[in-house]
């Protein structure tokens, strides 16, 4: 009985992580249709399309605005199958416009507006459902709780293909299914009517429709009751107005640094760029806003800085590895490489009974063939490497990480966390088949067959690098249109500041120190960097020549930065992105520095580009290299800021630790932050350690509990309690199911394990750790509450064999430059800032 | 007898019941196809690819059984589950019958789960006598499709009188097939995600949110609600009037269960028979569904 009870137990949640009838894909409007009237108008997004090609403006829409039909998996498939509630009305809703970027880091969109406020075209929030109101909602609006919505997409002009593409003449997929909507508010958040949605019973719940007080409110006040922990965001019968989804933009887009608003709740379109990467936005908090800060979920899931995101949080490798949001900028001249690479290809025919070879039915000429190739032109986009198999698949994956296709696709292949039989579906992930994908998604093939014009929008001038010098002088200009500031200008600047003939001074202490890495031209190409113009300017492209980065793969251990990132698992082989890494990747060799298991071509980070560092602080791949920075909202209750200052002793600090940095897009508060960052780079002893810790205690009540009326009585069960402090990504990196599969062999087949161990780690060792795990079993066994403790006493176990990483302070590495003389270091930092 | 082990036991066999007799229904072993599929989690068949390759025709679904179910392995419920749609949100009583999940062996899944590692716990015989103490209860649930709710019928009280709030007499009976029945453990109705197959929706059967239902007693009712073991059963209709459904416990697997009304069963099934086409209330997904192609 004890050991059900332990297996139980464990069942029960120990380690839980995380149409209306008839309802159906809208009718296909084929692309090649005459062109339709737009049914609303965005003027402001439109002055953006100045200046580019047919092409990179479809592009540019596209990702701002297509959503490729996520928003069912923003409203229906996280929350029941992944089981993490989102609050939309909490992170979206109108009455806290002006406080969106401060507590979310969300771009308000210029276009949209409160209802109420003065020459708003909605009256009252009663009408928007408290959303605010946004081109095209006049005609959206009317839908909510109706199907037969015409989506904006189906209006989209489609730009020409490349002439070499061999799909450049075949009918695409509708642009219907890019699905656009209309704007939430925020850049990249677009909202859908939702047809399933009851309006009676919504203004019954929330008496009203302004808000969503019934359905997001906690059940009980009373901080003892398991209702106080749950909402009505939890039950899935009821259907909110609007269905939200996500377009590339919400996290790409971002202040331009070279213009950024003078007020960031109230920025202006030619304060926004859309690739640069938004570096405050919180989108792990926005995807667990519904869940009670003392969750499981949340805890771990929003362990990400402003600016970063854990991309194999939703499809889980359990590896807890945030990074930031890449900027695409100058990628005409970011590195490629050869490498060889097994994906889909286009072609204009199958030979009969091709297995791997496939025609879109019906499309004359446009097939594509699976095959293994050795390519040339190929990125390293992500930091361990991963999606290399080239840059318009890179494009495609981002869609998937968002969330598009992920029924028909994807979310099959993905783990359950609490399915604990290793010859059960979902114990672990499976790799998804693009092919299958491409023949049953058709928001899929609307992408794909626009991702030419994606990637033209990407090396457009919309994404170019935004210099200091430039930026200076945008804010003078703002002040008196003929005031001038030029390179030279900023030179003089420096030089008053970090010392006389600090720039040119720097630029050979990059030369010798840093060039190695951080230029994309080597000296057997363009001769000694000690001789080299970083700033050299290309003709063919009039973008500067160096994208400043090699993005070679160097091992983790090597460039000693917080390792996770470089363990993440998703591109393996059998994994569920398998599809996105290339061979050469897969086979790079294991780096033997590192105690984890990082086999598949894991364990390496690629290089970062320098280019504008100095708009892009804080650094490293986690943005945990500088101040912490912070949102400080008027919503306390929004305010996601949690010191993650530690002591030598990895306990964090109560008091002396540095003060988090407000949120500040403007030139001088990015060149501050710049500076300040650069300081902990080049200073490593000075830093004080981080680590981002629990904040509240995680509880978690297992057991059924009967409500008398007044209070709740526990029939039997047990609480476990993860008390605040212990680092999150313990409980992040944790690897519960061969825990639990070895704790059932320690008592089942004790040789078993024994032998498996001293095979895998040594006679002493492996000895030693099978028998920590039958003491383990045996003490849970007399008190399951004691699980806890019993792996508390034993941390190398927890930290060590059942960890995916055992990383724990995240601005350690990285140490190049710390025994340069100081005026060296200050010289380096002031050639930088022109980079 | 405690209160936690009559509550216990009340959960298991009401809500996770069955009844032995619908098997007697039906007949002939239809030979339904499988993908090939392999012990461990990573060696079982895509579900797109399954219906790609091996779509069910409706003269498949015809011959399909709860007998027939119940004899198969967890993987091949499931290859079957996978190729359902979810159909007409049911109307009406419905008789219903359970089976836990069986591995290869034959035995109780449960008994093999952790590699093996369980195969000691006997649980393979607490599995079956908890099947036997659910066909003594449970006789099926009672689906009110206008009012988007559903009941479980329960017909022998004499064992649960002891966790009942108030008066036996308040309860809601029903008369099915001459047989009368209570009215318990009431949930929410509506198409939400499948916990097995995201290519295409389920109807959800919701008792998290069961005490906003008219009619909820605490107890017995709060066991399977949010602060009890947390039920959520989904179905898909096999033919009209026939579904299969599965249960889960706070997320997590715990049976199969197929519900059968032979009214609907009789006046619907001829037409699906012949077309395969029956009406959806839930989003069917995008991949072509064979089935209903003729």
């Amino acid at each position: 009985m004890k050991r059900l009870l332990l297996i139980a137990s464990l069942l029960f949640g120990i380690f839980a992580a995380f149409a209306s009838p008839g309802e159906n894909t809208p009718p296909a409007v084929t692309s090649d249709s005459p062109p339709l009237q737009r049914n609303y108008d965005d003027p402001g997004f439109r002055l953006g399309e100045a200046g580019l090609s047919p092409g990179e403006r479809a592009g540019r829409e596209i990702w701002y605005k297509a959503t490729a039909g996520n928003d069912r998996f923003h409203t229906y498939v996280f929350q029941q199958r992944i089981g993490v509630l989102i609050d939309w009305f909490r992170v979206l809703n109108s009455k806290e416009r002006d406080d969106r970027f401060r507590a979310w880091g969300l771009i308000n969109d210029p276009e949209c507006c409160q209802p109420g406020a003065e020459n708003c075209p909605a009256k009252s929030l009663e009408e928007t459902y408290g959303f605010d109101y946004c081109p095209g909602d006049a005609e959206l609006l009317k839908y909510v709780g109706k199907s037969g919505y015409r989506d904006p997409a189906c209006d989209f002009e489609d730009g020409a293909l490349p002439a070499g593409d061999l799909h450049a003449q075949a009918k695409r997929q509708s642009s219907c299914d890019l699905a656009f909507g209309t704007s939430t508010g925020a850049l990249g958040f677009r909202k859908f009517p939702n047809p399933r949605f009851d309006a009676e019973k919504w203004r019954k719940l929330n008496r009203g429709t302004a808000s969503w007080d019934g359905y997001n409110t906690r059940l009980s006040a009373s901080a003892g009751q398991s209702d106080a922990r749950v909402s009505h965001l939890a039950d899935a019968s009821l259907e909110p107005p609007f269905r939200i989804g996500m377009a590339c933009g919400a996290c790409h887009i971002a202040f331009d640094p070279a213009n950024p608003p003078q007020d960031p709740a109230h920025p202006q379109w030619q304060n926004i760029r859309g690739a640069v990467g938004n570096q405050y936005i919180r989108i792990s908090e926005v995807m667990v806003s519904g869940m009670p800060q003392d969750s499981l979920e949340w805890q771990v899931f929003s362990h990400a800085r402003p600016g970063a995101s854990d991309t194999s949080a939703v499809p889980t490798d359990q590896v807890n590895n945030p990074g930031t949001i890449n900027a695409l900028i100058n990628i005409k001249h970011r590195p490629t490489f050869e490498e060889v690479i097994v994906k889909w290809r286009k072609t204009n025919a199958c030979a009969a009974n091709e297995s791997a070879c496939w025609c879109e039915p019906g499309q004359d000429g446009k097939c594509w063939r699976k095959g293994e190739q050795k390519e040339k032109g190929i990125h390293h986009i992500l930091k361990d490497g991963s999606d290399s198999t080239g840059a318009q698949e890179a494009i495609q994956r981002v869609y998937f990480n968002i969330g598009s296709c992920s029924e028909q696709c994807w979310v099959n292949h993905l783990t359950d966390l609490r399915q604990l039989d290793p010859n059960s579906r979902n114990f672990g992930q499976t790799p998804f088949d693009i092919g299958q994908c491409r023949r049953d998604c058709p928001n899929f093939r609307a992408i794909e067959d626009r991702l030419p014009n994606i990637l033209d929008f990407l090396l457009s001038a919309e994404a170019h690098a935004a210099d200091l010098h430039a930026a200076r002088a945008n804010e003078l200009k703002a002040k008196d249109a003929n005031a001038r500031f030029d390179y030279n200008d900023l030179v003089e600047e420096l030089e008053a500041e970090f010392g006389e003939n600090a720039v040119a001074r720097g630029r050979l202490v990059f030369a010798e120190k840093c060039a190695s890495c951080h230029s994309s031209v080597p000296e057997a190409e363009a001769g000694p960097f000690k001789n080299r113009d970083f700033r050299a300017v290309s003709d063919k492209t009039g973008l500067r020549q160096d994208w400043l980065g090699n993005d070679q793969l160097i091992p983790a251990s090597e460039v000693g930065t917080f390792h996770c990132r470089a363990l993440h698992s998703n591109h393996m082989k059998g994994h569920v992105w398998e599809g996105f890494a290339s061979e050469t990747q897969r086979a790079k060799s294991i780096d033997g520095n590192l105690k984890e298991n990082a086999d598949g071509g894991r364990g390496y980070y690629r290089n970062v580009s320098l280019l504008n560092l100095w708009a892009h602080a804080p650094f490293l791949h986690n943005n945990a290299l500088g101040p912490e920075l912070c949102g400080k909202p008027k919503n306390k209750k929004n305010d996601f800021y949690r010191s993650p200052y530690v002591s030598a002793e990895n306990n964090l600090l109560k008091a002396g630790a540095p003060e988090c940095i407000a949120f500040d897009p403007s030139v001088q508060g990015r060149f501050d932050l710049y500076k300040a960052s650069m300081h902990d780079l080049l200073n490593p002893r000075q830093r004080v350690p981080k680590i981002t810790k629990l904040d509240h205690d995680i509880v978690l009540d297992i057991g059924p509990k009967l409500w008398d009326g007044s209070e709740e009585k526990k029939i039997f069960g047990f609480d476990l309690t993860v008390p605040q402090g212990r680092n999150s990504g313990l409980l992040g990196n944790f690897q519960h199911k061969p825990f639990l599969v070895d704790l059932v062999l320690a008592k089942t087949q004790p040789s078993l394990l024994e032998t498996r161990m001293t095979k895998q780690l040594g006679e002493a060792e492996g000895r030693k750790l099978a028998g920590d795990m039958r003491e383990v079993a045996n003490e849970i066994l007399a008190d399951p509450k004691s699980m806890l403790d019993a792996i508390r006493k034993r941390p190398h176990l927890a930290a060590g064999i059942y960890s995916s990483c055992a990383a724990d302070v995240e601005n350690a590495g990285h140490r190049f430059g710390e025994d340069l003389p100081e005026p060296d270091k200050k010289a380096l930092i002031a050639f930088l800032a022109t980079l | 007898m405690q209160l936690r082990n009559i509550l216990l036991w009340v959960f298991c066999s009401q809500l996770l019941g069955g009844c032995g007799w619908l098997v007697d229904k039906f007949a002939s072993r239809p030979d339904i196809t499988f993908a090939p599929y392999g012990a461990e989690y990573a060696r079982k068949a895509d579900f797109a690819e399954l219906e790609y390759r091996y779509p069910l025709t409706p003269a498949d679904l015809e011959k399909i059984t709860p007998r027939y179910l119940a004899g198969l392995e967890q993987e091949q419920i499931d290859q079957i589950y996978a190729r359902l749609s979810a159909g007409p949100i049911p109307d009406g009583a419905f008789e219903g019958d359970l089976f836990f999940a069986r591995g290869a062996s034959g035995k109780a899944r449960l008994s093999e789960i952790a590699g093996g590692g369980l195969k000691g716990f006997a649980v393979n015989l607490k599995v079956r006598k908890l099947d036997l103490l659910g066909e003594t209860l449970w006789k099926g649930k009672v689906f009110y499709r206008d009012q988007r709710v559903l009941r479980n019928r329960i017909e022998d009280l004499a064992v649960l009188a002891p966790v009942i709030d108030g008066p036996l007499a308040d309860i809601p009976k029903i008369t099915v097939g001459g047989r009368d029945a209570w009215l318990l453990f009431p949930a929410k109705l509506y198409c939400g995600q499948s916990l097995l197959d995201s290519r295409r929706e389920s109807i959800i059967i919701d008792y998290a949110f069961t005490d906003e239902i008219e009619g909820y007693r605490e107890q017995p009712d709060f066991l399977a609600g949010r602060r009890g073991f947390k039920v959520r059963d989904e179905i898909r209709m096999v033919r009209p009037g026939f579904y299969l459904g599965r249960a889960y416990l706070d997320r997590a697997f715990a049976l199969n269960f197929t519900l059968y009304n032979e009214e609907i069963a009789k006046r619907d099934g001829s037409s699906f028979g012949k077309t395969g086409i029956s009406a959806e209330d839930c989003w069917t997904g995008t991949q072509q569904r064979v089935v209903t192609a003729g």
